[in-house]
């Protein structure tokens, strides 16, 4: 009787052991030390295996920093998307981001919540980020939080109007002169969505949360904002938020130029707009490089146009962003390395990620997007003249895109709370005929005032 | 088998109410159930176009292979699904080895405190997989007392598919109806608990070993918040988290076609295997 | 271990024949040995359940700022009782679980009373019933919400040609909810059926025969017979059953967008849980519904197992 009791604990034990023997070293905690002036990083957000010529340039430019710095080893780590909502939180739970990771400007709350971050004020210097002087102080606005810095930014964005210049050919539209106001895009739209075919004119989000996210957009073009100054109230019960509701009602339901599918959220619509179904829809410019090498769709075919507005290019747009933060494990070397390493990646003129415009260009990439918006001075100018030498696709097509310049606003805080209270607003003048845009928008307002409250 | 007296008696059937039954069950059954499996064949065959066209083609107008093959690639789905089985046919065997020696030892050894423990796991049936997930998340980082991170790892699907409350329950319900002076006459014969278990429980129970192998399979391959979270690797992934985290980087087309070739091997090893699965249910009874 | 091992030699010992001391080490031996059965399976529910379970408990009391954890105390629980759509997300998810016990329940055991009456094709049956299941989900939803969709999707197309009304399914706040049930049927019924096909095949014959000479007709021979030979794989999957459907979270975060639908006429309480956690990062009010859900699921089970003795006494 016994026997079988210990050959049972034994086999358990055993189990156990080898269980725990082989299991996998920790993601990306902070054990490359500064041994012998030798230090290791990861960083995440690397290309992922579905897009081969992506992986090879990360590659090429790991190791050309590698040789650059030989006290420095970096470990690459593939994600798509960079951001999964799940896994960043888990994540920043468990203290288990890479060395150097990924961020949307928007993260900065949670991420200093969880305490995860680390201060990286006094390593941020000409040495390890040549450019530091030269980006925008809007773009270090989201990074930074009593008087501290907490991110290198990667990428910035302000919202227009993707257009599909094709449809536009076809609909016999000007596609150089895309709309400037709700009525012009009501005017395009009619002309693509009778085209026939199954063919929408313009699209939306009402899902996922990212039904709010443009009904925030649409509403700083219209000069309103989503929360009281203070940030207790919300401030979208106007004229404005009402404007936002009735241009799309109109769209939808008088002029039908929408489908009868909704509930889209992102992906959603680029799918339809890369297969030439969708004629125009708000989104940031490098939706179209994510179209052209996901979904098998052609630069040629699209161009920009602002943020529209009520009597003109919008009053404003919503600008966001993405960033590079540092695990507040890392040693101070560790944290020197990333920002050499980020500044390297993306920072840094005619090398790396996003502006080694030679390379992209030989490689059949797209040059000539006017994102990120990161720059001033002498850097912006050189970005421009080396962007323009090698431009792979008519600038002119996003002229009145960059031209009209709408200043892009920042998320309101408790930004994904309220974004889904306005979901409903979204879905609802989307997809009910008889919905009461007014009605909607007070219950959205009580609804986020109690949230608001309870924060 | 048609032997064996039914609901029904067959002397008694009207053969052209049979025949007329018969014919409309097989043919909603085929509709409904072979209908949408059609359309994720056919689907995964339309051009990108073709494929979210309105309205939609009965059947795909230009056939279109190469999607079958970018889905291939593009997903790397012999990976994700070598993973899915590999974690699938462990959690399994870990399942059958403690949750059996659990329940037999809840139902035949009756240690001290041994309906506490039941107690215990049932309550963990209750508790929303959404909440645990996070703290669950959290101990496999940190194991406690062995600090060690099993992320990434298959023992982090392994293990937690063992505190599985609802299998338990059923292997000691099945175990309570064997008669005690089986057992007895074992033991008095000088059979260990382990002999007993192995030669005279086991055999008995074939049918809800089955039911608990079924159930054990399906659960690691339905399962979707966990392995996305235990399994961040992405060369790690499970199929059905896999598809889900590459969804947004394809086309339609070539997403519908992924799901169809994530259909097939499982279909053919169900369709080789239906019958052992089916006597293992059918071999004893489940009756109350 | 190894001394163990190695007293369990003893076992044939006369010691077992002597009296009280003797029974003690019995007693002793047999909890060894039945605890040592338990302690694989007692360890991962302690590990992976039990202690991520005290965790939950404890952080649904807790808020974390800037790094620093901090008690709250009932703050959390006001804070989801006074969300919104709190009241929704419970309407839904009743009304989820009602929907998906007739479906999900009183179907499958509907097909396998007939199943089990064909004497013919039932291997073919048997295979498409369970072909769903074999899918992987992500798989299956992308599917029906293709299928589901206005405007490019079948169902609609289909209706459209046989001159019947249309509908916008999963964006009609009436339909949503059924819509998602119906989906969510139709990829898991495959096991409930089979195995209570598998219960059927195992009702003797001659129970029905007695009945039939009783006067008993079809129905009455379902309620008499049929069901109460099935009782217990009956229950043990309407229990299953309503812990698994008020738990429900894939199939309308898939076919959905996210899993509010419009009007949040999708919205349950595991999606609130989920945004909570994931999208607001608000982890303690996550928790802390999450103890309103399992305290619920809790008194559910307290009835069904009350109402369970009560059948069998």
């Amino acid at each position: 009787m016994r026997r079988s009791a210990a050959l049972l604990i034994t086999a358990t034990a055993l189990s156990l052991t080898a269980a725990c023997s082989s299991s996998a070293s920790p993601g990306g905690s902070a054990t490359g030390g500064a041994d012998n002036g030798k230090v290791t990083i990861s960083i995440d957000c690397a290309p992922p295996s579905s897009r081969p010529t992506q992986v090879q340039q990360w590659n090429d430019d790991i190791a050309a920093f590698e040789k650059l710095h030989p006290n420095i080893t970096v470990k690459s780590i593939d994600t798509f998307p960079c951001e999964t909502p799940e896994l960043f939180t888990a994540a920043l739970r468990g203290g288990t981001e890479a060395n150097v990771f990924y961020t949307y400007f928007t993260d900065r709350q949670q991420v200093l919540d969880a305490g995860q971050a680390a201060d990286i004020t006094s390593y941020v210097t000409a040495d390890t980020l040549p450019v530091k002087d030269d980006i925008l102080s809007s773009v270090w606005a989201p990074l930074q939080a009593g008087g501290k810095t907490y991110g290198i930014p990667r990428e910035n964005y302000t919202m227009g109007m993707i257009i599909n210049r094709k449809l536009f050919q076809q609909a016999g539209l000007n596609p150089d002169q895309p709309p400037q106001t709700w009525a012009d895009v009501e005017t395009d739209a009619k002309k693509i969505a009778a085209l026939g075919n199954g063919v929408a004119g313009y699209g939306d989000y009402s899902a996922g949360n990212n039904g709010g996210w443009h009904f925030t957009a649409e509403m700083y073009a219209q000069g309103g904002k989503m929360v009281s100054d203070d940030g207790k109230k919300a401030a979208f019960n106007n004229a404005q938020g009402l404007a936002v509701l009735q241009n799309l009602q109109k769209l939808r339901y008088t002029d039908n130029v929408m489908g009868s599918t909704q509930l889209y959220k992102w992906g959603d619509l680029q799918k339809q707009m890369a297969a030439g179904k969708l004629g125009m829809y708000i989104a940031a410019p490098d939706d179209i490089t994510y179209m052209v090498q996901s979904l098998g769709a052609k630069y040629a075919d699209y161009g920009m146009g602002p943020m529209p507005g009520d009597s003109g290019p919008g009053v404003g747009t919503l600008g966001g962003g993405d960033d590079y933060m540092f695990n507040v494990k890392d040693t101070p070397a560790q944290i020197k390395a990333g920002i050499q390493l980020v500044s390297y990646l993306w920072l840094t003129e005619g090398q790396g990620q996003q502006f080694n415009y030679s390379r992209s260009k030989a490689a059949g990439q797209a040059v000539g997007i006017p994102e990120p918006q990161l720059f001033q001075g002498s850097t912006a100018a050189k970005d421009t003249q080396l962007k323009t030498a090698n431009a792979t696709m008519s600038v002119a097509a996003f002229t009145p895109y960059v031209g009209a310049n709408v200043p892009g606003v920042t998320e309101p805080a408790n930004a994904q709370a309220i974004y889904k209270i306005l979901d409903n607003a979204m879905a609802s003048v989307l997809t009910d005929p008889h919905a009461d845009a007014q009605k909607l928008l007070t219950t959205a307002e009580t609804q986020v005032n109690q949230v608001l409250a309870n924060a | 088998m048609s032997a064996t007296r039914t609901l029904i008696n067959p002397a008694q059937l009207n053969r052209t109410v049979y025949r007329t039954v018969l014919i409309l069950v097989v043919a909603a059954f085929t509709l409904v159930f072979l209908g949408p499996l059609y359309l994720l064949v056919t689907d995964g065959l339309k051009g990108t176009t073709e494929a979210i066209q309105t309205p939609p083609t009965f059947y795909p107008h230009h056939v279109q292979l190469s999607n079958y093959s970018q889905a291939w690639d593009r997903l790397s789905i012999s990976q994700l699904l070598l993973n899915t089985l590999w974690y699938a046919f462990g959690a399994l065997a870990f399942q059958l080895v403690f949750d059996i020696g659990a329940a037999y030892s809840l139902s035949k050894l009756r240690p001290v405190l041994g309906n506490a423990i039941l107690g215990l796991m049932l309550a963990t049936l209750m508790i929303p997989a959404m909440v645990l997930v996070v703290p669950q998340y959290l101990t496999v980082l940190d194991l406690p007392l062995l600090h060690l991170n099993l992320l990434n790892s298959p023992w982090a699907i392994w293990l937690p598919s063992v505190a599985n409350a609802f299998n338990i329950y059923l292997l000691k319900r099945f175990f309570d109806s064997v008669p005690q002076e089986l057992l007895d006459s074992a033991a008095i014969d000088g059979a260990g608990p382990l002999r007993t278990l192995l030669s005279i429980v086991l055999p008995m129970s074939r049918p809800i070993i089955g039911v608990v192998s079924i159930f054990a399979l399906v659960n690691v391959w339905k399962d979707f918040l966990w392995p996305l979270l235990a399994e961040p690797d992405p060369t790690k992934q499970t199929l059905n988290a896999g598809i889900y985290s590459l969804s947004l980087g394809v086309p339609q087309n070539i997403l519908i076609a992924a799901a169809a070739i994530s259909a097939v091997p499982t279909v053919l090893f169900f369709l080789f295997f239906q019958r052992n699965i089916m006597s293992g249910l059918t071999a004893g009874s489940l009756k109350g | 271990m190894a001394v163990l091992t190695a007293s369990s030699g003893t076992d044939s010992s006369p010691a077992r024949a002597t009296g009280r001391p003797g029974a003690l080490r019995r007693s002793v031996q047999r909890n060894l040995a039945a605890h040592g059965f338990l302690i694989g399976a007692v360890l991962c529910f302690a590990c992976f359940s039990w202690y991520p379970m005290v965790r939950e408990v404890i952080m649904s009391f807790q808020k974390v700022r800037a790094g620093r954890t901090t008690w709250v105390g009932l703050h959390n629980l006001n804070q989801v009782a006074n969300d919104p759509s709190f009241w929704q997300a419970w309407r839904n998810t009743a009304e989820f679980t009602g929907m998906a016990l007739l479906l999900g329940f009183g179907l499958p055991f509907v097909l396998a009373v007939v199943m089990n009456e064909l004497r013919h094709t039932r291997g073919y049956l048997r295979i498409l019933v369970y072909l769903p299941v074999m899918l992987p989900p992500v798989s299956s939803l992308v599917l029906f919400k293709d299928l589901y969709n206005p405007d490019s999707g079948l169902l609609n197309r289909l209706l459209h040609l046989a001159h019947l009304p249309t509908s916008g399914w999963l964006q009609s706040p009436n339909l949503a909810l059924l819509s998602v049930v119906i989906a969510s049927t139709w990829m898991n019924m495959g096991s409930a059926t089979l195995i209570y096909l598998a219960a059927l095949q195992n009702i003797p014959g001659e129970l029905y025969e007695a009945a039939e000479l009783d006067g008993a007709g079809l129905l009455q021979r379902i309620w008499h017979v049929t069901i109460p030979q099935t009782r217990l794989i009956l229950s043990l999957m309407l229990m299953l059953q309503i812990v698994a459907t008020m738990q429900v979270f894939v199939e309308p975060f898939v076919l959905t967008n996210g899993g509010q639908g419009v009007n949040g006429s999708t919205a349950t309480v595991v999606y609130l849980i989920y945004q909570y956690a994931f999208n607001f990062s608000n982890y303690g009010a996550a928790c802390a519904l999450g103890l309103l859900l399992l305290l619920v699921l809790a008194g559910f089970s307290v009835i069904y197992v009350r109402l369970n003795r009560r059948a069998e006494a």
